[in-house]
């Protein structure tokens, strides 16, 4: 019937591979893992332009301050602004260590970890920008620090891990 | 030919905002739904190392009831018990005391004072003298040829509030506008009327213990805004003010 019915291409039927598209798109150069060079764009020039900011959203809560992040990606997005990147740097943990000094003493130990959230935009006309930052702040949750800046390459170095191993080579030869 | 004087006298008025400290109520479906999505979560987490521990040291005290097996064994390891840590921060939580929501201020309804409605936009509103009448609005000051408008609202602020006070103005553009023509008896042939520019800043710190206040001076929510500001005024101001 229906079942034992159906024709299966076989390799010596005429329709052998008659769902095969691959061949036809165009070849794909497998990517380079490469440092790409950041680009700057005209600032407080005759455009009234800003060039590439960050949006750094940092706490202790890892829930509120990744909402967050995605509220003012998402937001960003329906004012049609250009959000380049939107990443995070990694998390920052610190040992609140109590000293209680009456009669014994003892250690109470806490475990704070400090989340960071940016995005990065571009595009932004000035007589945008304080409206958007008006809206951000107004929306900021409680326990969220904001800080807006310009990117600089220092911002994009810190992401980076340095290759001590690399650097050690690089001296021994020069 | 050079242009024509313009009959409109220019003046800049400055909207001082203290952002709110804290966030406002939940409403009541919020409130439902982040309950609903709590229970949610804990249903569906996994223990955590505290609980795990919790649970072994029950199971270990347990056995020590029914049978003295582990008398040797758990004296060495357990010097202080989950459940007494628990304890110890229990009587920690209990002796933290926050602040309260609703301040004296609130309860007094002082309108001078920084400290009331902590959940919203504060703005400043002066008692002004125009013409013949002493009206309430934001603090304004007229426009002297070669200054920008924004220094204009920036010399409205200073002269109101004194010097060295801590807000922001985030751009050099005006937020709104209000013009008006003078009644009729006034009126010459280059003053037409008045247009007066806003512009919003930001107060960074609330002590304000250094700025000199003159004149009457209140800060409003939006809402009690209607209270003292006349309704075409009202208008355009309630159009660049966020809630």
């Amino acid at each position: 019937d229906a079942l034992l019915g159906c024709h299966r291409s076989y390799r010596s039927r005429p329709t052998h591979g008659i769902g095969k598209f691959k061949y036809l798109l165009p070849k794909e150069v497998p990517k380079r893992k490469k440092e790409k060079v950041q680009m700057k764009e005209i600032d407080a020039g005759t455009e009234y332009q800003y060039g590439d900011i960050n949006i750094q959203m940092t706490s202790y809560d890892l829930c509120l301050v990744e909402h967050f992040a995605q509220h003012v990606h998402r937001l960003c997005n329906r004012l049609s602004i250009r959000v380049n990147e939107s990443y995070a740097m990694p998390t920052k943990t610190n040992e609140v260590l109590f000293l209680e000094e009456r009669g014994s003493k003892m250690q109470l130990d806490a475990v704070l970890t400090t989340h960071q959230r940016v995005v990065q935009i571009r595009g932004l006309s000035s007589t945008f920008a304080p409206i958007l930052l008006e809206i951000i702040q107004s929306n900021q949750p409680e326990g969220v620090h904001l800080l807006v800046k310009q990117h600089t390459e220092a911002d994009f170095k810190s992401r980076l891990k340095s290759r001590p191993e690399l650097e050690e080579l690089l001296a021994q030869m020069s | 030919s050079a242009a024509a004087p313009r009959p409109w006298r220019l003046f800049g008025a400055m909207c001082l905002l203290r952002l709110p400290r804290i966030t406002q109520p939940l409403e009541k479906e919020e409130e439902e739904m982040a309950a609903l999505m709590e229970q949610l979560e804990l249903e569906k987490s996994h223990y955590s190392d505290h609980e795990i521990r919790k649970l072994e040291e029950e199971e270990q005290l347990q056995r020590r009831k029914e049978s003295l097996y582990d008398e040797d064994e758990a004296s060495g390891k357990t010097v202080i018990m989950a459940q007494d840590l628990e304890e110890k921060w229990e009587q920690k939580f209990l002796r933290f005391k926050a602040a309260p929501r609703i301040t004296d201020a609130d309860k007094s309804n002082d309108r001078t004072s920084l400290n009331r409605k902590l959940d919203s936009n504060l703005m400043l509103l002066v008692k002004q003298k125009i013409g013949n009448q002493e009206l309430w609005l934001l603090p304004q000051v007229e426009w002297q040829p070669g200054e920008t408008l924004r220094n204009t609202a920036e010399r409205a602020m200073a002269t109101f509030l004194g010097d060295h006070i801590q807000a922001k103005i985030l751009g050099n553009a005006p937020y709104g506008i209000y013009k008006y023509k003078f009644p009729r008896a006034i009126r010459t042939e280059d003053n037409v009327g008045a247009k007066v520019f806003f512009f919003k800043a930001f107060l960074q710190s609330s002590d304000l213990s250094q700025a000199k206040l003159r004149a009457d001076h209140l800060w409003v929510t939006k809402k009690e805004l209607g209270d003292y500001l006349k309704s075409e005024y009202l208008k355009k101001v309630n159009r660049f003010l966020l809630d």
